[in-house]
């Protein structure tokens, strides 16, 4: 068997001093293969992001290792291409000077030709030829996104990292980016790791589907493949079995671990004086 | 013209008067392309026309006020009095250019002048002596005018004051004949009292009635008919001008510099001859000397310059450059300090007591330091490499760049530092996060972090900064020039200060418009500025 693209070792993350320590990620664990789409899903809080810039190599854990075909990631780098939840594009430059600079930095050996012609396959990929000389202010939101995935793209990253790429979309163009990156992905398979708390989303798009359990002290939970044929098609897919069954099964256990959680912090609570109501109307 | 043409240029026009910060005519333009009237007029209205008749009220509050303050510097000048002020500047300055010209001219060109200045002259000359005695007559007429209105006043004084001396005769010998009844115990010693306040009393009223027609007297005698006044105005104006005239002959004929040129070879020339003809060795070595200090004086001169005097836009110019000069110090010290504040917690440790200790400085303090350390630089300023490398520069070179120039600009450095450092500093230490991640995911270098993410990214207050910077410069340079005597406005307005003649006061407030819409004009460009580097399309505040 080959080296997996992405590891994760026994990870501890947390913050504060010594004395009043919070986890925030505890004991987590995964491995991801070669061009596989993995899906990490988690409730808001649990410390999702915390997990995308550890893969990133954006912050260190404090115990154990994150790797990347068996070698320790120590800082960021091109090869994990990450698209930021909030685009993070650079809004002095034009859609193609926000991909020159990336393209510039990866690739500095190539030619002017070279590197336009690049830069213009990936405009073409999200569908943004004719917007090349706009500002990112005068892009929608969705137009954004499609910018960042192509500067993302634009360096060839060996494994994609997205981190709650589309949750600041609205439903429609979620949807059609959704489509989208499914497009690109299928045209040139590479391993992707998705973070998202969206589970039809994860379903849609994902091999696997892994939880993360709510934070604090968040940690993996069960994983589960999805097996749908792919091209997947989000209008018929509504009506098949297996999708829906997948759905269920993981919300279900989402709203479980949920609850736990809820009952873990209840418990934790001061107990409560033994009081009851009177009835005066009795007397 | 197509549809699309015409909004193109709408909206091309409308986005430079936006940029350039003049959006109050946004509707004028909308007006002029027929889009919606009524709603443009009423905008026109409101935030055009509105404001231009307040501005117009607070002229005419001034017209009414200002004559009736009077002051050492006599009433305190009305707009008009303003604006014959400003008339008066630029004469004096169109006249300053002519004599320049005129003392430059040569050949033919001069042989013109001389004509038709001489003619000029002779008219102006004839004009002022008929004016001189219209003048006269004027004035003849006034003072027998004067002299008839004061007469009967001074009638009604005369006899006012010698019957207030009767009654003041007749109440004297009754309080003596009543002290004399208080001693023989006659009459009652209240009495007596009451006689002497009584008369106190009517001395003092007595007095009053005097002073009253003495001060109707003086207000016709220091109120000569406006008839009079203006009579010498134009009288004055025209005698003014035949000075000038004359000046300029001078300039053209005695005082020209290719006729002195020619003069200075001409002394060459004759010392020449003598050299061929000198036959002793000491005859040979006077006369080979002269020759070479003729050449020298020659040379000399045709080099020189026509000594103007500083004339309020020869000062503009001069406090623009100065302004400039400190300006540019200014944010050559601030942008790169900034930028390693910015980014080096220790460096803003390090720098934050300096900057909090010397910002509050005035600037007077630091006009003094520098005068004193700039000083030093410069011991024979005259012949420094530096001064005489500026004067030999075409443009700046008129400008006179001397000590005071540098220390002047050196005070509105230190003083305009201050916000653009700070606000650099800010600006890059309020880079958002997600852009330095993206520099990190890219491993950019530190050279490419700077200039590809960090300094676009803070661009936007680093000019609001610098704007900031050039407002405070421009202020502090006007009262440092004021206070060194450093030519610029505010020489200008410290030497109509100590001047003190009669149009002084008026100039004052000429200049003091000149520096505030001088002061306008900078801060739009620094908007201007500022909106082209502003990628997020925030507002520069206007």
């Amino acid at each position: 068997m080959t080296t997996p693209a992405l590891e994760i070792d026994s990870v501890n993350v947390g913050f504060g001093p010594v004395s009043s320590r919070t986890e925030i990620l505890a004991n987590i664990n995964l491995t991801v293969q070669q061009n596989e789409f993995a899906a990490i899903i988690g409730f808001s809080g649990s410390g999702k992001s915390t997990l995308m810039n550890l893969l990133a190599g954006i912050q260190q854990p404090d115990t154990g290792e994150v790797r990347m075909h068996g070698r320790v990631v120590t800082e960021p780098g091109p090869e994990r291409g990450i698209l930021f939840q909030n685009y993070s594009l650079l809004p002095w430059l034009t859609v193609f000077g926000n991909i020159e600079l990336a393209v510039r930095q990866v690739f500095p050996k190539m030619t002017r030709a070279e590197r336009k012609d690049h830069i213009q396959h990936y405009i073409a990929m999200v569908s943004l030829t004719g917007s090349e000389w706009k500002n990112p202010g005068e892009l929608s939101g969705g137009m954004r996104q499609r910018l960042s995935l192509a500067r993302t793209l634009s360096m060839r990253p060996d494994v994609l990292l997205l981190d709650e790429p589309l949750s600041a979309l609205d439903a429609l163009t979620r949807a059609n980016l959704q489509d989208e990156i499914i497009r690109i992905w299928e045209e040139d398979r590479r391993t992707v790791v998705m973070i998202t708390n969206d589970v039809d989303e994860a379903v849609l798009m994902a091999d696997r589907i892994i939880a993360l359990t709510p934070g604090p002290k968040a940690t993996l939970g069960e994983s589960f493949p999805v097996t749908l044929e792919r091209p997947r098609d989000r209008t018929t897919l509504n009506f098949n079995p297996e999708f829906k069954t997948l759905r269920n099964k993981v919300t279900r256990y989402m709203t479980e671990i949920n609850q736990e959680a809820k009952q873990l912090r209840k418990a934790a609570n001061v107990t409560l004086p033994d009081l009851s109501p009177y009835d005066f109307t009795a007397v | 013209m197509s549809e699309s043409t015409t909004d193109k240029i709408k909206y091309g026009l409308l986005k430079t008067i936006d940029i350039s910060g003049f959006k109050v005519f946004d509707p004028v333009v909308r007006l002029l392309f027929g889009e919606e009237p009524t709603k443009q007029a009423v905008d026109i209205v409101k935030y055009l026309v509105t404001p231009i008749v307040f501005v117009l009220l607070c002229m005419a509050l001034w017209t009414v006020i200002a004559p009736r303050h009077k002051t050492k510097s006599g009433e305190v000048p009305t707009p008009t009095e303003v604006w014959a002020a400003a008339v008066v500047n630029d004469t004096l300055n169109e006249r300053e250019d002519e004599k320049e010209t005129d003392f430059a001219l040569s050949g033919e060109g001069r042989e013109d002048a001389i004509m038709e200045v001489s003619a000029a002259l002779i008219i102006k000359e004839a004009e002022s002596v008929e004016l001189k005695s219209d003048l006269l007559q004027i004035e003849k007429d006034v003072k027998a005018e004067i002299t008839g209105k004061i007469a009967p006043l001074q009638e009604a004084y005369d006899r006012l004051s010698q019957k207030n001396r009767m009654i003041k005769a007749e109440r004297e010998t009754n309080i003596h004949s009543l002290a004399e009844g208080v001693a023989s115990k006659k009459a009652a010693s209240a009495d007596l009292l009451q006689a002497i306040r009584d008369d106190k009393a009517a001395t003092e009223a007595g007095r009053d009635a005097e002073k009253l027609i003495k001060e109707e007297i003086n207000e016709v005698r220091n109120n000569p008919p406006k008839a009079l006044k203006n009579a010498q105005l134009a009288s004055n104006a025209v005698a003014n001008e035949a000075g000038h005239l004359s000046k300029r002959l001078d300039y053209l004929k005695t005082g020209n510099r290719s006729l002195k040129v020619t003069e200075a070879e001409d002394k060459t020339v004759a010392a020449l001859q003598k050299l061929e003809d000198a036959s002793t060795p000491a005859a040979v070595l006077a006369a080979a000397k002269l020759v070479v200090g003729g050449e020298e004086t020659a040379e000399r001169i045709a080099e020189q310059r026509y000594p103007r005097t500083a004339t309020i836009w020869f000062q503009v110019k001069r406090s623009l450059f100065t302004v400039f000069i400190g300006f540019i110090m200014a944010a050559v010290i601030a942008i790169p300090v900034g930028i390693m504040c910015g980014l080096n917690k220790v460096v803003m440790a390090c720098l934050t007591p300096i900057i909090s200790i010397f910002k509050p400085v005035s600037p007077v303090v630091w006009l003094l330091i520098f005068q004193i350390v700039v000083g030093a630089f410069f011991p024979d300023p005259e012949n420094h490499p530096l001064f005489t490398f500026f004067a030999s520069l075409p443009l700046v070179g008129g400008l006179g760049i001397n000590p005071a120039l540098v220390f002047s600009a050196c005070t509105v450095a230190i003083c305009a530092v201050w916000p653009a450092l700070v606000n650099t500093a800010l600006g890059v230490s309020s880079i958002d996060q997600d852009h330095m991640n993206v520099a990190r995911v890219l491993r950019l270098s530190l050279w490419s972090r700077l200039f590809k993410i960090i300094i676009p990214s803070s661009l936007p207050l680093v000019f609001a900064g610098l704007r900031i910077s050039l407002g405070v410069g421009w202020m502090v340079l006007i009262a440092a020039e004021a206070l060194s005597s450093s030519d610029g406005l505010g020489k200008f307005v410290w030497d109509e200060y100590q001047n003190g003649s009669s149009h002084s006061f008026a100039n004052i407030i000429f200049a003091c418009f000149v520096v505030g819409i001088i002061g306008f004009f900078l801060d739009r460009i620094m908007i201007l500025l500022q909106r082209s580097v502003s990628f997020d399309d925030g507002a520069a505040v206007v």
